[in-house]
């Protein structure tokens, strides 16, 4: 099992460099360069050269490349082009919102989809569960931006509310910081729970064909320990799946809800950083968002050998 | 003495939003106390069902339209009109039953010790280590040499026949009136179906168990069981011990079914099999006899009445109007099939 875990991270090294050739190189080839944004369109050739210069930027590109990625493996992520702040603590700061933005986003989206999902399976082809059904397929449909704005005018039309503005942490103030976390999360929560819910029925329907919940029954077990102990537990495996997926998708960072929300987590960032061609923040961001989305899955395929004792990994 | 289970005039329907049809017509089955009954018939002809109801574990679909299923224990509970509790309480205590795929049956999850514990939890009082303690002679007692390291294993870890052991230890490990096995060896390899039969018949012996066998195979049929009903697109047709049945068939169907057994040595004939296929239920036909269609002997009135059942000597039945003394085809046709 450990050696498992650590081949699994060494492997980590070679996907991580794939991923910085890859964003290091495209970025390079967008149109457009940092200091004509810093200097503007009246700046002089002598003054951007001399900018592209402090930036390194008039080095061949894979000269730059080593630079850039030799800082990287002894966690030197360089400064923003833009700010010359330091970029690690900047990711690790902004990360901290995405993931508690993402957190709270899954905890609201399985309270909602999976005892759903589980009511749909129990009882298909009821009313309740064409209700379900179209529930999860709204929830899948709707766009996150409409639902995001939406809310935002229902709310303070009809209710006269509106969500605090200015992010605080959750440690300074957490029930302010939990007012203005609620809607996004709510908005990214719905959308997760559409897929969460239709996984969920349908691995149910499946799990409840079987043959062992049929003995199962025939022991005289209560139908509730049934559906949940076995059913259920049985239909985890492909719902992890999925939700491992949709939470290494929302700690990149959601890039539209924290643009409506104006939530300064990593989406923000690599957005503004790209319409900056702030190039070093855009790189060490996407790498970082790489290394997340990779240990996400470590944890989600570790996780199924928890579940299921026919999976192990050696 | 009474029978411990009784079907009366037990049918079963299947039902949809557009249609509904019958599936099982009247079946009549009498359980002894201590009996090794068996029901032997092709795929389709509604044996699994007919199992399947009596523990009321039909799908959603399927439901019991007519009858009583009557189990007497030390009360009398009609089955099928017990609530959702009153069953669970029979299932597993009462009535236990083992399943055709020893590879599925088994939740994939957990151990073994929590599987055949399971229902103990459900219907005895009694503490995690004495439960760890009972399931660990039930192992025992099912032949499996290691039963510590097996009681911590998990379903994938065992071969096909341990499973199905283990099946029966879960089965048995609540000491039922009634065992109801739904093809136990179908799955398994040729030399462990025998050991898995011995091992039922002498562990039911020693309980005092009934044993309800559903099976395709008719050797399994000659091995394990007292009496034998024969039954065909979801009717008995022939009923009768064992030993009446193979000796002398009456029903022409359950003469075809012994023509179509191989037998060792005589490979110079072709091995007989009954022309067509079982019908399907939606195929049934409303009037006559469901076999006609099949049947080398059929004459105009097994295509416009159906046949009772008729006695066709002490404790014997035969549903076929060959046995009707006013029909005259009989002798002729029964000649021809001996012959």
């Amino acid at each position: 099992m450990y050696a498992y875990i650590i081949r699994r991270l060494l492997m980590v090294i070679p996907v991580l460099f794939g991923v910085s050739i890859v964003i290091f190189f495209t970025l390079r080839v967008i149109p457009g360069d940092v200091a004509q944004t810093i200097l503007g369109t009246s700046a002089t050739e002598g003054s951007l050269a001399a900018l592209r210069s402090k930036f390194q930027l008039d080095l061949p590109v894979y000269e730059q490349y080593f630079l850039w990625i030799s800082g990287v493996v002894v966690g030197d992520f360089g400064v923003s082009m833009r700010t010359g702040a330091e970029i690690l603590p900047e990711i690790l700061s902004r990360f901290a919102i995405t993931f508690e933005l993402t957190l709270l986003a899954a905890f609201i989206s399985w309270i909602i989809a999976i005892p759903l999902g589980i009511i749909a399976g129990v009882k298909r082809n009821t009313k309740t569960d064409f209700s379900v059904r179209i529930i999860s397929l709204l929830g899948v449909s709707v766009p996150n931006f409409a639902l995001a704005t939406i809310l935002i005018l229902v709310l303070s039309l009809a209710f006269n509310y509106s969500p605090p503005v200015g992010y605080v942490g959750f440690f300074e103030d957490p029930l302010r910081n939990l007012q203005i976390l609620f809607l996004p999360a709510f908005v990214l929560g719905t959308g997760m729970a559409g897929a969460v819910m239709r996984m969920t029925r349908s691995s149910i329907l499946e799990i409840l064909r079987q043959d062992f919940i049929r003995t199962i029954r025939a022991k005289g077990v209560k139908e509730r320990v049934v559906i949940f102990n076995h059913a259920f537990k049985n239909a985890m495996i492909p719902i992890l799946t999925i939700i491992g997926m949709q939470i290494g998708v929302l700690l990149g960072g959601t890039v539209i809800i924290e643009q409506i929300f104006s939530l300064p987590g990593l989406g923000q960032m690599v957005l503004t950083g790209i319409n900056q061609r702030d190039f070093t923040v855009v790189q060490g961001a996407i790498l970082f968002i790489a290394f997340v989305f990779v240990m996400i899955n470590l944890l989600v395929d570790l996780l199924y050998s928890y579940l299921d004792p026919r999976i192990t990994y050696k | 003495m009474e029978s411990l289970l009784e079907l009366k005039d037990v049918s079963i329907d299947f039902k949809s939003k557009r249609k509904e049809f019958n599936i099982i017509k009247n079946i009549n089955l009498k359980i002894g106390h201590q009996m090794k009954y068996g029901i032997v018939g092709e795929s389709g002809s509604g044996k699994s069902l007919t199992s399947l109801a009596i523990m009321n574990l039909l799908a959603d679909n399927l439901f019991v339209k007519d009858g009583e299923i009557v189990l007497r224990t030390a009360e009398e509970k009609v089955l099928n009109h017990l609530s959702k509790k009153e069953m669970r309480q029979v299932r597993g205590d009462d009535i236990s039953m083992i399943f055709q795929e020893p590879m599925t049956a088994l939740d994939p999850l957990y151990t073994i010790e929590y599987q055949i514990t399971e229902v103990l939890k459900f219907h005895r009082k009694m503490s995690k280590t004495e439960m760890r303690e009972k399931a660990r002679e039930m192992l025992i007692s099912v032949g499996i040499s290691r039963p510590d390291k097996i009681l911590d294993d998990y379903p994938h870890q065992l071969s096909g026949g341990m499973r199905q052991r283990v099946m029966i230890a879960m089965a048995l490990i609540t000491e039922p009136k009634l065992l109801i096995a739904d093809e136990p060896t179908t799955a398994l390899d040729v030399t462990i179906q025998a050991q898995i039969l011995d091992l039922m018949r002498d562990l039911t012996e020693e309980h005092g168990t009934s044993i309800l066998m559903i099976t395709h195979d008719l050797g399994v049929i000659l091995e394990t069981c007292d009496r034998v009903a024969v039954m065909y697109a979801g009717q008995v047709v022939e009923e009768s011990t064992v030993k009446e049945v193979f000796d002398h068939p009456k029903h022409p169907y359950t003469q075809g079914l012994l023509k179509s057994i191989k037998t060792l040595g005589d490979r110079s004939q072709k091995l007989y099999s009954i022309p067509g296929n079982v019908p399907t239920p939606d195929e049934y036909q409303e009037l006559g006899c469901r076999f006609a269609t099949r049947c080398p002997f059929a004459f105009d009135k097994c295509f416009s009445e159906e046949p009772p059942e008729f006695k066709v000597g002490e404790d014997h039945s035969s549903k076929c109007w060959l046995h009707d003394e006013e029909v005259i085809p009989n002798e002729q046709s029964t000649s021809r099939v001996r012959s």
